[in-house]
């Protein structure tokens, strides 16, 4: 009996959960489109979030690529199709492994450090001082924070994706002297606008999503450092959790169109 | 040299004016009734004192004052502006004439010393001249703490004598009419805290402002107040000068001179 | 202020690099697709694409000179694919070009191929339609042929053995008769020997059929020759036809002398008119063999006449010739 009240009030405050982030969501929308605007601040984090995550990305990306090409290139020379293996990485990364891992990437980076920042903005009291200096602090920190991510993120599974490319060619021209045309001319023809813009459209909401979970929970983070640490590491989970679900949802839908 | 302090006190000017007044203000969370019906009358020039146990609501008054909080009934009145009328520019104009010191100093962590000062200035911008030269305006509020020469460093490499007074310096740059205080001298060591009281009397000097002090310290009362409300119940339970209430038989007035 | 002018530099340099990187990929799918540049359109009918999609390549001789545009039906059974061809290889098509749809490697993407027509009529013009051929009828084709072929040959090694058998061993002819369990099965080889002929007079109707389709249209002749692969199948084929029916031919042959000794026979004569139902099933076999071997010398008549297969046949009268010319000097 209890464990069933108890499992009552989860499922509860998970909705209340999902209802505050959606109020928290069209907040958002609102002030992105009232004055004034925070550039400066907006190209401050812009900075933070895609130069400094862009060495992660690159490296990962890199090694994905390296990891996927490795792995896969045994099955594919059985069938004496070694000649695919281009094709076959390349719409594999544009994809689906490309944005979804730079995103969980970025999750980890960017989410946990915006969960953490403003959570502990909030418990010192910083968020308070900048309402009452006149400064809007959702247009501020939040706006700015989650229409960086949006934009950054992107660019970053650009990079992700470009050095993950870039690591399958190095095992493909290792294993069997592909030269970086021939490499770069078969992967151009395997992949389709089909392949490139849903996966870029996709992008565009992991961005969003890691920077609207990291801002909510961090902007609403209860008080004491404990609070802070919850703030950062629930933004992570619900983060990862929300890129996997509009991941599929997104693929449900190019399916649907494409 | 506490004595000498004390010593100083504001001139009045002949006709007394009330620049901020606060009636009968409620204000609940869930069961818990923080705030019962609270009556304050601050004069222009006047270092009114507040003096409460911790969790007596004596925060969350101030907060409402500043529109942190928003309170469940009650009028408070800002230079003769009921601010739960006004709209969030009228009240973000209103704001800019009202400093507020936070109790943990809420330094922006990100910034230096110099953009934590310029922060409440850009948004304010309006109250100068349009091409404002910051630098002064900064360079000024820190020669007037004492710490011209940390204009550069970042609020991790200040002590919390310091960043309560680079806080002071945020506060001032806008020069407010009103100065809240949020305990002034919590967490700091009784040396550093007798220079902060020191710095708030010399500002009030200076700038001639009215001040709202929230303390628990009874030293800090004792140098600073002009007259003392002591809150106890959710209502401004005794009001009077600090010998009066010293000298109080009360028993729950008593028990803050112990 | 130093810093953030440093740091303004950096984002600026990383999106520019970011959304480069994008463009150029934007740019190389587009290329690849034949979206930018200059362009014309041209069009062929199919009755089957086979799985032919919007934007795969179109090869003319081997390059790749364009993509699919558009895939509409026209009709119940007519298919409008539009092709979009770049302005520069253009020129080089010539209306009597004839466009087939094939894969790309054994398990690669559709596309459609455009093999060139002789080269004597003028370039196709944005517009035109040009003649198309579904291939896959061809690979049907070769694949009956070939079966037919291996039937064919089977057919006629058991035929060629039984009367080798009964020719050689004359005199086992009487034995082979009186007795029973022999004469049985004798009767049950014939029996299967009708069924075969049957199958082959019937793959021999299949095979004049298609050889007819293939004079239907003498220009896919030309896809078929310049198509060295296909071309050495087609060669194969006609080897082992060639090879089965003169098989056939002397299987035949030996029949009818086998029966004709029947027919003259003594002992066997009597058993044999006797069963009447087994003489009945003998000539009914001989019958369609001779069916069967009619309709495959039609086939190879048509063959012959094909332009396709004329170079082929030309080159081995010539060779009969010359072994008939060092024949005739020894």
């Amino acid at each position: 009996m209890v464990q069933s009240s108890q499992l009552a009030l989860n499922i509860k405050n998970f909705f209340i959960e999902i209802g505050e982030l959606a109020y928290f969501s069209s907040r958002f929308f609102r002030e992105l489109f009232s004055k004034p605007f925070e550039f400066k601040e907006l190209l401050r984090q812009c900075y933070n979030m895609g130069n400094k995550s862009l060495g992660l990305v690159l490296i990962t990306g890199f090694i994905i690529g390296l990891v996927l090409t490795i792995q896969t290139r045994p099955t594919l020379e059985q069938f004496g199709a070694e000649s695919w293996m281009p094709s076959m990485v390349s719409i594999s990364i544009v994809r689906e492994i490309g944005p979804i891992i730079t995103a969980l990437i970025c999750a980890g980076r960017i989410g946990s450090g915006i969960g953490a920042e403003l959570g502990s903005m909030r418990v010192t009291e910083q968020i308070d001082a900048m309402e009452v200096s006149g400064t809007n602090p959702f247009k501020y920190l939040v706006v700015t924070r989650v229409l960086a991510t949006t934009l950054m993120i992107p660019i970053l599974v650009f990079f992700g994706d470009t050095m993950a490319l870039y690591g399958s060619f190095l095992v493909e021209n290792l294993n069997g002297d592909v030269s970086f045309f021939l490499y770069f001319d078969k992967v151009f023809h395997a992949i389709e606008y089909s392949d490139l813009l849903p996966a870029t459209i996709k992008t565009f909401f992991f961005g969003y999503a890691i920077g609207l979970v990291g801002c909510y929970k961090g902007y609403y983070c209860e008080k004491g450092t404990v609070g802070v640490g919850i703030a950062a590491n629930s933004a992570v989970v619900y983060t990862s959790m929300l890129l996997f679900i509009i991941d599929f949802i997104a693929v449900f839908i190019t399916d649907i169109f494409i | 040299m506490l004595e000498e302090i004390s010593n100083i006190t504001p001139k009045f000017n002949s006709e007394i004016k009330t620049i901020l007044e606060i009636k009968n203000l409620k204000k609940s969370f869930g069961n818990n009734q923080v705030l019962n019906g609270f009556n304050l009358e601050l004069n222009e020039g006047e270092n009114l004192v507040i003096m409460g146990k911790s969790g007596s609501g004596k925060s969350v008054m101030i907060k409402c004052l500043i529109g942190l909080i928003e309170p469940d009934s009650g009028s408070i009145r800002v230079m003769g502006q009921e601010i739960t009328t006004l709209n969030q520019t009228q009240f973000d104009k209103l704001r800019s004439e009202i400093g507020f010191l936070f109790q943990g100093s809420a330094l922006y962590d990100s910034m230096t010393v110099r953009e934590n000062l310029e922060f409440p200035l850009r948004h304010h911008k309006e109250r100068f001249e349009k091409n404002l030269d910051t630098t002064a305006f900064v360079e000024e509020a820190l020669t007037n703490v004492g710490l011209l020469h940390a204009i550069d460093l970042m609020p991790s490499e200040l002590s919390g004598g310091m960043k309560r007074r680079i806080a002071l310096a945020r506060t001032l740059i806008l020069k407010p009419k009103i100065i809240l205080y949020d305990e002034p001298t919590s967490g700091l060591d009784p040396i550093t805290s007798k220079e902060i009281i020191q710095l708030m009397k010399n500002i009030q000097k200076q700038y001639k402002t009215s001040s709202l002090i929230i303390t628990h310290d009874v030293d800090c009362a004792r140098v600073i107040a002009n007259r003392m409300i002591l809150l106890i119940d959710g209502i401004n339970y005794v009001e009077g000068n600090y010998d009066t209430l010293k000298n109080s038989s009360d028993e729950k007035v008593k028990a803050f001179f112990k | 202020m130093r810093k953030t002018s440093d740091e303004k530099l950096k984002l600026g340099l990383f999106v520019i690099i970011g959304l480069l990187l994008f463009t150029v990929a934007i740019y190389l799918i587009g290329e690849r697709q034949n979206l930018f540049g200059k362009n014309d359109l041209i069009s062929v009918k199919f009755s089957n694409i086979n799985g032919l999609k919007k934007g795969n390549n179109v090869r003319y001789s081997g390059i790749n000179v364009g993509t699919v545009e558009s895939i509409s039906m026209l009709n119940d059974s007519i298919i409008k694919v539009d092709l979009l061809i770049e302005k520069t290889m253009i020129t080089h098509i010539k209306k009597d070009a004839i466009a087939t749809i094939g894969t790309d490697g054994l398990v690669g993407n559709m596309l459609v191929n455009i093999i060139p027509g002789k080269g004597k009529e003028t370039s196709v013009k944005a517009g035109d339609f040009i003649k198309s051929y579904t291939k896959i009828g061809a690979d049907e084709m070769l694949n009956t042929l070939n079966v037919t072929n291996e039937n064919a040959a089977l057919l006629t090694v058991d035929l060629l053995k039984i009367t080798n058998s009964i020719n050689q061993k004359k005199g086992t002819l009487g034995m082979l008769i009186n007795d029973s369990i022999t004469s049985n099965d004798i009767k049950k080889i014939i029996i299967n020997l009708q069924k075969t002929s049957y199958n082959a007079s019937k793959t021999m109707d299949a095979l004049t059929t298609k050889i007819e389709s293939i004079n239907l249209n003498e220009s896919v002749a030309g896809i078929l020759v310049n198509d060295k692969a296909q071309a050495q199948k087609v060669k194969n084929i006609i080897a082992n036809l060639e090879r089965s029916s003169q098989n056939i031919n002397t299987t035949l042959d030996s029949i009818n002398k086998t029966i004709q000794q029947i027919k003259n026979g003594k002992g066997a004569v009597n058993y044999l008119s006797t069963d009447e139902e087994f003489a009945k099933n003998l000539d009914q076999t001989i019958k369609n063999l001779n069916e069967g071997t009619y309709k495959f010398n039609q086939s190879m008549d048509a063959l012959k006449h094909n332009f396709l297969l004329r170079g082929y046949f030309k080159k081995l009268a010539k060779e009969q010739e010359k072994v008939e010319k060092e024949r005739l000097k020894k």
